[in-house]
Parts: structure tokens; sequence; C-alpha cells
């Protein structure tokens, strides 16, 4: 018998995992609307894609409430201080989703005005592709995310470097 | 319409598509606004459309259709124009695309030329929402419209340098590297 | 976040001059600045609050700067440029049929008819033909493309006054339009199902149905939320007599689509300067007089209302049509189908040139316009007679909204800024493009 499961039927646990669960189970999005993509967050909070299965319904307006930001959609190097103020008020651990192609990489903007990636500026832990990419595609970036931080995978910031 | 010369400072007339351009001279550009709408009944102003003609018909011709010393290979066959196009007298022109709220609903263009550090003036006392058009027009090509209340950049950030839809204004970004090998 | 100062390059007229004409409520100065007035300028009691660029009600990411006396707003200054693309630089640089992709990243609320507007200007320089299944295909697409922007727009700006609900029910019926633009093109948003000759690809046999489906639950659907919204007493307590627009105003401030008819403004250019097969439709033009916040909702929501019976009538021609041409013959411009490719040379050819080198349109400047779901949506194109537009410029109908801000802002309360900037409808990757 593997430990994993000596676990599962003693219903021990470390303190590490029991909060990495913990964290998976109400992890809080900021409300951070960009473009396209926004829609289509939006659109997991609806009826047929309910992100509250995760517990993660409640989109905070604050980002000092909030774990996990969502950058959805393009950004342009006007709206990158902002971004970066944003993530800066988030209290740690803190997480970043990067949603669709423009947020990865800049995607179709190759240009002088979007900053091509939002990891330049902010550690990103997932990146979901796609332009912009379905509400299954966002949710299959959580559900990544919330294997990793149960792995006990450290959030990005702990593991990349970002230039300042 | 026959009575086109009456606008104040007319330059030309021009038919293509459909559509009606009548060029005026930027120095009478107000008398001409005020004209069309009041006049003409031109009440609605829908954009005012700045274009950047630097370079126009600089590819040149490709191929050997109308060329003296023949094909370029430096140009590539794709890279060219097939026939030169009709040259333009100034580097800028603004379009002032306006509407009247009738029956057929008439467009009329009128269109401004102007060469790079040369004025025009306002039309926000004529049509106030210029205002926002005008600051675009001032952010993305430079051009100064005389007289505009609050003449600041709107779009790109105030301490940006350069405007980024003129033709000599490169288009940036990052060149795009298909491997992680660096 | 450091903001720069304001740097004013001229600044020549009085601060307060006469107003435009008599009676206007447009800002004397500066029509976009609702200024602080000097009387209350100087008592040293006004609050300036920053308003965005991230805040859950400015759709997206406007910064209002608010000057507050009290609860009442006494100064506005909106700032955008947050989510400038620079679309049009970008567009200078692809060939014309690449360019068609750009567009509905503009407005992504209605992106069929960002699309619209540029390939119909493609085709204008052209001179093509398009079949008559694709006008009418085209159309369908667009009614639906609006229905899909009011629906957010209700969900939404219902969800910024407190009517939560409203959300989850019109983006349940905005999957059920998404489902369709999936069903035809393949993706959810951004369908690029416009070429310039036509459509993509033709429709398949199961759209029809499941449009029809939707065309008899939409109008169950819409008295749903009439039923919650158009009476209850807090929806018209906020907003009704909120964010007056007479109807000189909005023309002198160039609004357009739902803004400018619920100001008593009886303009449509479905109808009165008709593109597309608008004049062989029968539909009604909603107007409403009073050019407050609630004749705003009133007229969108009447708007969806005969946008589902247009997309009827398109889907009673569409029937007879099986098996027609859905694309213009004209090998110059449109691709070759996909099967000839591997029995013609000269499909191959034509192909090849296309995909490589893109279709060379005519030299000129044409402006063409679509009525929106936000009003009138222009598309001013200039070509060299290359391959690639010389310059592409678009007439975003929500940029012009949000200049009206302050003109409706008079003697507005804080609560009521929201109402109001919501009503609008401005989507910010069109205002910023």
């Amino acid at each position: 018998m593997s430990a994993d499961e000596l676990e599962q039927y003693l219903g021990i646990t470390t303190l590490m995992r029991a909060v990495a669960w913990a964290q998976t189970k109400s992890m809080w999005p900021d409300q951070f609307g960009l473009s396209c993509c926004a829609m289509e967050m939006i659109a997991i909070v609806g009826p047929r894609y309910d992100i509250a299965r995760f517990g993660m319904e409640a989109f905070r307006a604050s980002p000092r409430q909030a774990d996990l930001l969502i950058v959805s959609g393009r950004v342009a190097h006007k709206m990158a201080a902002p971004l970066r103020q944003i993530y800066d008020q988030m209290l740690e651990p803190k997480w970043v989703i990067a949603m669709g192609a423009c947020a990865s990489s800049g995607g179709m903007f190759n240009n002088y005005t979007v900053l091509q990636g939002v990891d330049k500026i902010v550690p990103v832990d997932v990146y979901v592709p796609f332009c912009p990419p379905r509400p299954e595609a966002l949710m299959e970036g959580i559900i990544r995310l919330h294997e990793a931080v149960q792995a006990g995978i450290p959030p990005a910031y702990e593991r990349r470097a970002v230039a300042t | 319409m026959n009575d086109w010369p009456r606008v104040p400072g007319f330059v030309e007339t021009k038919e293509a598509y459909g559509e009606t351009t009548l060029v005026v001279e930027p120095a009478e550009l107000v008398e001409a606004a005020t004209y069309v709408r009041d006049e003409l009944g031109f009440r609605f102003l829908s954009d005012i459309s700045p274009a950047d003609y630097l370079g126009w018909g600089g590819k040149g011709v490709s191929g050997y259709i109308g060329t003296a010393t023949g094909r370029d290979l430096n140009l590539p066959m794709t890279q060219g124009l097939q026939t030169l196009p009709t040259l333009k007298p100034k580097r800028f022109s603004v379009s002032y695309h306006v509407l009247a709220l009738r029956e057929e609903a008439p467009r009329l263009r009128l269109q401004v030329w102007l060469d790079d550090g040369e004025h025009v003036p306002s039309v926000v006392r004529v049509w106030p929402t210029a205002d926002w058009h005008e600051r675009e027009a001032f952010d993305m090509f430079g051009i100064v419209f005389d007289g505009h209340p609050n003449l600041v950049r709107i779009l790109m950030e105030d301490d940006w340098e350069g405007h980024p839809l003129r033709k000599d204004y490169p288009i940036g970004g990052e060149p795009v590297r298909f491997s992680d090998a660096e | 976040m450091t903001i720069a100062p304001e740097r004013r390059a001229t600044r020549t007229w009085p601060i307060v001059g006469p107003p435009i004409y008599e009676g206007s409520r447009i800002p004397a100065n500066i029509p976009t600045i609702l200024e602080v007035p000097r009387e209350l300028a100087n008592l040293d009691d006004i609050l300036p609050v920053n308003f965005g660029p991230n805040h859950p009600s400015t759709h997206g990411v406007l910064r209002l700067v608010v000057d507050l006396d009290g609860e009442r707003v006494v100064g506005l200054r909106a700032v955008i440029g947050y989510l400038h693309t620079g679309f049009e630089k970008n567009m200078e640089q692809k060939t014309w049929w690449k360019a068609i992709t750009y567009p509905p990243r503009m407005d992504y609320l209605a992106f069929q008819l960002n699309e619209l507007a540029f390939v119909l200007a493609i085709e204008k320089l052209l001179a093509l033909e398009v079949p008559e299944k694709a006008t009418w295909m085209r159309q369908l697409m667009s009614e639906l493309s609006r229905i899909h922007s009011h629906l957010i727009w209700l969900g939404t700006a219902a969800l910024e006054i407190g009517a939560i609900s409203l959300l989850f029910y019109c983006f349940r019926d905005r999957d059920a339009v998404l489902d369709l633009f999936e069903l035809v093109g393949g993706q959810r948003m951004h369908t690029r199902y416009f070429q310039a000759g036509g459509l993509a690809e033709d429709i398949p046999d199961g759209f029809y149905p499941e449009a029809r489906t939707f065309c008899e639950y939409m109008p169950k659907a819409i008295d749903e939320y009439e039923a919650l919204l158009t009476r209850n007493p807090i929806w018209l307590e906020r907003t009704q007599g909120i964010g007056l627009l007479s109807a000189d105003d909005a023309i002198a401030l160039g609004q357009s689509g739902p803004v400018l008819r619920a100001s008593g403004v009886d303009w449509d250019l479905r109808r009165d300067e008709p593109y597309l097969a608008y004049d062989q439709v029968d539909f009604r033009v909603p107007v409403y007089e009073n050019g407050d916040v609630y004749d705003r909702y009133r007229v969108r929501v009447d708007e969806m209302r005969e946008s589902v019976r247009i997309v009827e009538q398109c889907l009673n021609r569409l029937d007879r049509m099986n098996g027609k041409p859905w694309i213009a013959d004209d090998r110059k411009v449109v691709l070759p189908p996909r099967e000839e490719l591997h029995t013609s040379m000269e499909s191959l050819i034509h192909h090849f040139k296309i995909v490589t080198e893109g279709y060379r349109v005519p030299e000129g400047e044409v402006y063409v316009c679509v009525e929106s779901a936000r009003g009138e949506f222009g598309c001013y194109v200039v070509s060299d007679g290359g391959p690639k537009p010389w310059r592409v410029k678009f007439r975003a109908p929500s940029f012009v909204a949000l200049e009206a801000t302050a003109t409706c802002m008079h003697e507005a309360l804080v609560a009521d800024l929201i109402a109001i900037v919501g009503s609008l409808d401005t989507v910010m990757g069109e205002v910023d493009r």
C-alpha cells in the first residue's frame, strides 16, 4: 500500500497538504476583464459552465480579496502599470492565468502598443491558448492550476523571476 | 449637385464609388464646415479620418508592364503595384465624413490636404463630436488642430514619443522566434 | 501607478464660453469634459475620485476622473487608451484577406458586424457581386450578433444596477446564440465567417432547425427579462430621468444607434440607408422620446425582438436557397473550392497566389457603414492598388458614445454614474482600437 492510499484510508494528512487542498477549493479570482476573453471569463460564471462547482464563483472586485488573477485579453503598455499594481496588491499566495493568445504572447498584435506576453511583468502559472479560449479551455487551465497547487508546486512568483 | 463651388474655400470635387469628395482649403475649413452644416443640412459628423500618404506609390511598378527599365530584380514581383496610383497633392489628408439625417441619407466627404507641420482649424465649434476625433488624429498623426480646446494625447500615454500611425513610424513589436535556441 | 501631468498643447478659448446653441447641455468649453463650476472649485470641498481602469462597472478598462461634491458629480473626465491595440497599424501590414481577421476583435460583442463593414468596403472597391444566399446569411448573422451584443449589455448593465439574476439569464441565452455561431463557423466568438465575395463555407444542414428553435425560444426569454425589469419599481427608480440627452445634443455629439433612438431621433441605417437586403424585410425601428437610461433599455429590448423577426424572415428566404452558391465565382479574389485543388492546376495556382501574395484591390477610398449594435460602425479604407490596405480607419460608435458622458452626467449622483456609463453601452476594445 502506498503512502497516499494509507493516508486516504486513515484520513490523516500533513498540514501542508491540507492547506493546499483548502486553497484549491476557494480560489477567488479577481474581477479583471480586459477584452474579448473577458466575455468568455464571465461565461464560466454563467449557468452552463458554472464555476461555482470549484468554489470560484466569487469574483472579487478588490484585488486584496483575490487569490487568482486571470489576465483576460491584450495588455497595452498603458495598462501594464495598473496590471502590475493590481498584482502587487494581491495577498500571497497568488496565482496568475494568462488567458488567450494575446495575454500569453501578444497573439496577432505584434506591434508598438501591445505587451508581448503578460509574463514580462507578472509571473504566470498557467497559459491558456486560443483566441478567445472557450470556457472549457479556461476551466481546463483552472483545473491544471488546482492540480499543481495540490501537488505542492509553489506559485510562479517563487519559481520565476520577472523583469521589474 | 452643381453648386459645390459656392462652398467657401472650394478646391475641387471628386466622384468615385458613388461617394462625393469635396476638397477645400484648410484655411477656410471652418467656414466650409459651417456652410455644409447650415446650408446643406449635414448636421451629423460621422468620422474624421486622417491618412498619411508618405511613400504613396513608392513601391513602384512590378513586372514589365509600364516600366521603362523593366523589372527591378531587387523588388520581388509580389511587392510591387500593377499601375502607379494617382499622386497626391500633399502628405496628409484629413477627411470629414458628414451625413444629413434626411431621406436617402446623403453623405459627403469633406477633405483637406496638408504637409507635415501645417495646421488645420478645429471644427469642434461646428460639430462638438469632433473633440475626440481631433484628439485621436493629433495623437496618431501629429496633426495640430488650431483652436481645439484640449488638444492632448488620447490613446497613447501622455509622454509617448512619436505618432504611431504615420508611415515613418515603425510598427514595433518583437521579432518572432520559432525555437528556444538563442 | 504614476500618471503623467496633463500637457495641453493649445488652450485658446475662454473657460466658459457661450453654448453651441440655445438650450444645449453640452459643456460649453470642452464638449467632453464636465468642469467643476468656479464657485464650487473655490470652496475646497471637492473630492476627486479615480474610477477605474480596473473597476467592475466600467465595462472594461475605462478610467473616469470624477469630482464629487458630496454625492453629486460636479466634474468628470474620461481617460481612455488602456486597451489601445494598434488595429489600424497592424492591418496596414497584412494582405486584404488576412486583415479581415482583425475587425472582429475590436467590438467583441458584435463581432460579425465589424467584419461585415470591412468586407463590404473591400467588395465596394472590387465591385464584386455577392450571391443572394450570402447576402441573406450575412444579414441573419448580423442580427444574431445584435441579439448577442444586447444580451451581454442587458446582463452586465443590470448587474451593475443590482439586478444580479439578469446576468445568469442573459448568459444562458447568449450561449444559445454562440452555439449557432459555432455550428456555422466552428468557433464561438470571432468566427471570421464573412469573406470578400460571400461566406467562407456553405451553411450546414443542421443550422436551420436549430435557428428556428432559437427564434421560437427567444421572444419568450425577452418576455422574461421584461417581466423582471420593465415595471420593476427599483429598476424604474434607478433608470428613469437619469442621464438625459436631448435629440439636438445627441446629433451634435454624433451619437448613433440605440442612444440616438432613445433620444427621439428616428434614424436607423438599416432602414434609411439600406445595405444587404434590409429593404426586403419587414421590421420596426423602436424610437423613444425621453433620452434617459430607461429609454435606452427599452430601445435595446425592442430591438432584440425585431432582430428575432428579421432572423425568421431570413430563414424563410434561405430555406429556398439550398444548393445555391454562397460565394462569388471570381477566382482572382475567392479561394477555389478545396476539392478542386487536387485536380485542377489553375485552382492550385490561384490558391497559392491568393494565400501568399493576396489579391489586389483597385485604388481608391471608400467609407462604408453598417448599423452595429452600438450605432453607425464605419470603415474608411484607402487602397493604393496593392495587396495590402494603405489605410484603414474605423468609426467606432462606442468611442463617440463615450463623448456624451459629460453631457449625460449633469446633476447626476455617484450611483447614477454607473447606470449612465452602462447605458451608453461602450465596448472598450472598440473605443481604443
